[in-house]
């Protein structure tokens, strides 16, 4: 099962690198028949990785939530949502800046996974911890939450480049290429609707557990301080989109402060070893 | 073949010379059959808009062909030869065939990339062939232009931005906006610029017209052709609350729309507002544009949005000529395979592998003598060469003719010579028979033998 969770890895890591080609020409050429090749590399490459994901849990007697674990599902949650995404809005252009995102959470799994043991040297009182279902959901709904803080990051992006584009009155080959700002705006609104109370159970059901399991000075560790500072910026941003004329560029530019903190949450500070929350580096 | 093109456009004459040659939908069936009636003319094909008069001609000669063409326009139009000749331009050959693919794909017209012109060459061509003024060639050649055209439009971008003012403003517009509909339009001054922006517009799904002017009468005119509202000019700004997309066109030397007014009504809005400035001296404060959410284009910024599309269809332009190339060595690999000597050939290089098969499959299950084997090949050779002889010489004798290619594809398809278009398809049995002939041929030729008997 191993073997087959490896082959079915890699063999999605080559189909996400032939979708992330196929993407970017199709947003250079425009050429349909280039998406469609793209959207079937994709969907064939989330096939591969739901199976590697799956002979993985099989292996090892349930899902291991180890950092790699965690980034490689963040990165399937990403797929997952871009589909749903280009199934509702008929937009391909994310794809070229998604599907190479899911790519690199991908290899940074695979960077961290090949320099970490499983598990290994955790104490009794983590051990405790991670045993409840609460924990697998609670990483579950985080990193579905993330993988929408990010299409709301790269929404957000390209409606500022847009935005950018038409104050200074530039009519270049990528304004042609990119999708409307009206629709920009409307995917990484939308994107923040739907993770941010995704995210908020997931931050509820760590804290429950954390609690219930009597964890001394559970918020005093570095990735929880900073996941309540996510929390904190998305909870601004709906609490701005919801007050009657804010611009549209200041919300893009909380999403990307937002994004940037998940980031740092989701790889920078799983290196820094330090708090409760350490397990499965 | 020779394939002649006598013609003129906005780039050889003017539109008073221009006006005088063209053939309306209503004369092109007598032209076509006075054209095609004249000696040396086989098939025609006439292509008249405003911006050109094109006459396609296969005709027996070069020469006789453009002079026969040239005295056709002329006496149709009771016009005086030498009087046309300055303007008109002559292309023969494999030239015509570029000239054709060019014009299709909208590289010679005068906006670049525009639509237009692969409607009007279909509709020339269908008046050509409803006329019988077609035939294997020309329907061939039109037909393969068509798919040039489509090509182009899907394969390059060449007609996707906008080259017009008022165009411009509608893709700037649903750049902002996505979709127009259900969208709201606010029109300030009753001017024919403001109109014709608002009509293009109103064409693209607004779903409401306001009308500002400083003469009331006139803004309820101007809403009438819309469907729209008139509203008194004091409450320009209470209008500006509700509109997604501001033209402003009016006469006045001072800014109508300032900065400072418009700031309040924009921190109450939550859409973004798109301001369209046409007029001159300009009507909107440039500061408008630093507000949030809204975005404003003066006529220059319009004009330098026009000019970097016109710049990127010229970038596409060259994409074009690729493919157009690409088209070019197709057809003439058709014309070629439409001519009579490797048609036969590749008829008798087919009986040949035919006569070969057949006659190693009985020699598999007969027991003969050199002799009798020698005596059974000579008895299939003269089989075969009877059987060809007539079908051949009388093939060549038609090619010679008027409809010598429709004699060439009928012998093409009854002896199974057309590639198929599917690789692996039904006809993939008859390609390979028939690259095993080609292989034949090319033997023999380095042999120096006849095919086999």
């Amino acid at each position: 099962m191993t073997q087959v969770s490896f082959v079915a890895f890699w063999f999605a890591m080559a189909l996400f690198t032939a979708a992330t080609v196929l993407y970017a020409y199709h947003f250079e050429t425009k050429r349909a028949s280039l998406s469609k090749y793209a959207t079937l590399a994709t969907g064939v490459g989330f096939l591969a990785l739901t199976t590697s994901i799956g002979a993985q849990s099989v292996a090892t007697d349930g899902t291991l939530l180890t950092g790699s674990n965690v980034l490689v599902l963040m990165a399937w949650a990403l797929v997952f949502v871009y589909f749903v995404l280009e199934h509702f809005m008929k937009v391909k252009v994310y794809g070229a800046l998604l599907v190479p995102s899911a790519l690199v959470v991908l290899l940074v799994a695979q960077l961290m996974g090949a320099s970490t043991d499983v598990l290994e040297g955790l104490t009794p009182v983590q051990q405790v911890l991670l045993d409840s279902w609460r924990v697998g959901m609670h990483v579950a709904l985080v990193s579905f939450a993330n993988a929408g803080f990010l299409i709301s990051a790269a929404g957000s992006l390209l409606y500022l480049v847009l935005e950018r584009q038409l104050k200074h009155k530039k009519s270049t080959k990528l304004f042609s290429r990119l999708p409307s700002l009206a629709q920009t705006d409307a995917v990484a609104r939308r994107s923040v609707v739907w993770a941010f109370p995704v995210y908020t159970a997931g931050l509820l059901l760590g804290v429950l557990r954390a609690i219930e399991t009597d964890v001394q000075l559970w918020w005093a560790d570095i990735r929880v301080i900073l996941a309540g500072l996510v929390w904190m910026a998305y909870a601004a941003y709906q609490f701005m989109r919801w007050r009657k004329g804010w611009a549209s560029r200041s919300l893009a530019y909380i999403a990307l402060i937002g994004f940037a903190l998940v980031a740092v949450l989701s790889v920078v500070a799983r290196t820094v070893p330090a708090g409760f929350h350490v397990f499965g580096l | 073949m020779h394939l002649v093109l006598i013609g003129l456009s906005h780039k050889t004459a003017p539109v008073a010379i221009r006006e005088k040659l063209t053939f309306p939908a209503g004369v092109q069936h007598d032209a076509l059959n006075r054209l095609t009636q004249a000696e040396g003319i086989r098939e025609a094909a006439i292509v008249s808009t405003c911006n050109r008069t094109e006459v396609y001609a296969v005709a027996s000669s070069d020469d006789g062909g453009a002079r026969t063409v040239v005295s056709f326009l002329a006496d149709y139009h009771d016009l005086d030869v030498a009087e046309l000749r300055p303007y008109l331009y002559v292309i023969t050959g494999e030239k015509v065939v570029r000239h054709l693919f060019r014009v299709v794909a909208s590289l010679d017209s005068m906006v670049l990339g525009e639509a237009q012109i692969l409607g009007q060459v279909k509709e020339a061509y269908d008046h050509a062939f409803n006329a019988d003024a077609t035939s294997r060639v020309f329907n061939k050649l039109f037909r393969q232009s068509f798919e040039v055209g489509k090509r182009v439009r899907t394969e390059t971008a060449i007609g996707e931005s906008a080259v017009s003012i008022s165009y411009a403003a509608v893709e700037l517009a649903k750049k902002v906006f996505e979709t127009l509909e259900g969208r709201s339009i606010l029109v300030v001054g009753a001017g024919k610029m403001s109109e014709l922006t608002a009509k293009h517009l109103v064409c693209n799904g607004i779903a409401r017209v306001l009308v500002v002017n400083r003469t009331f009468e006139r803004a309820e005119e101007m809403a009438q052709r819309f469907g729209g509202i008139a509203v008194p000019y004091e409450q320009l700004y209470e209008c500006m609350r509700e509109a997604d997309i501001v033209i402003s066109s009016t006469a006045a030397t001072e800014y109508v729309i300032t900065k400072k007014d418009l700031a309040p009504v924009n921190r109450i809005r939550t859409r973004p507002l798109f301001l369209i400035d046409i007029a001159v001296p300009r009507d909107i404060d440039p500061g408008v544009n630093d507000l949030g959410g809204v975005f404003l284009y003066d006529i220059d910024d319009l004009s330098g949005v026009v000019e970097s599309n016109l710049e990127e269809r010229q970038v596409e332009a060259r994409r074009a000529e690729g493919i157009i190339d690409e088209e070019i060595a197709a057809f003439f690999a058709w014309v070629e395979s439409m001519e009579v000597v490797p048609t036969v050939a590749a008829i008798r290089a087919k009986a040949e592998v035919i006569r070969q098969m057949e006659l190693d499959r009985a020699l598999k299950r007969l027991d003969l003598s050199e002799k009798d084997r020698k005596t059974v090949e000579a008895l299939t050779c003269a089989i075969v060469n009877k059987l060809l002889h007539g079908p051949t010489a009388r093939l060549k004798k038609a090619a010679a003719g008027k409809d010598g290619y429709e004699y060439m594809e009928v012998a093409r398809t009854l002896y199974g010579l057309e590639d198929s278009e599917d690789r692996f398809g039904p006809g993939a049995f008859r390609n390979l028979l028939n690259l095993k002939a080609r292989e034949i041929v090319e033997k023999q030729k380095e042999t120096g033998e006849g095919f086999g008997c």
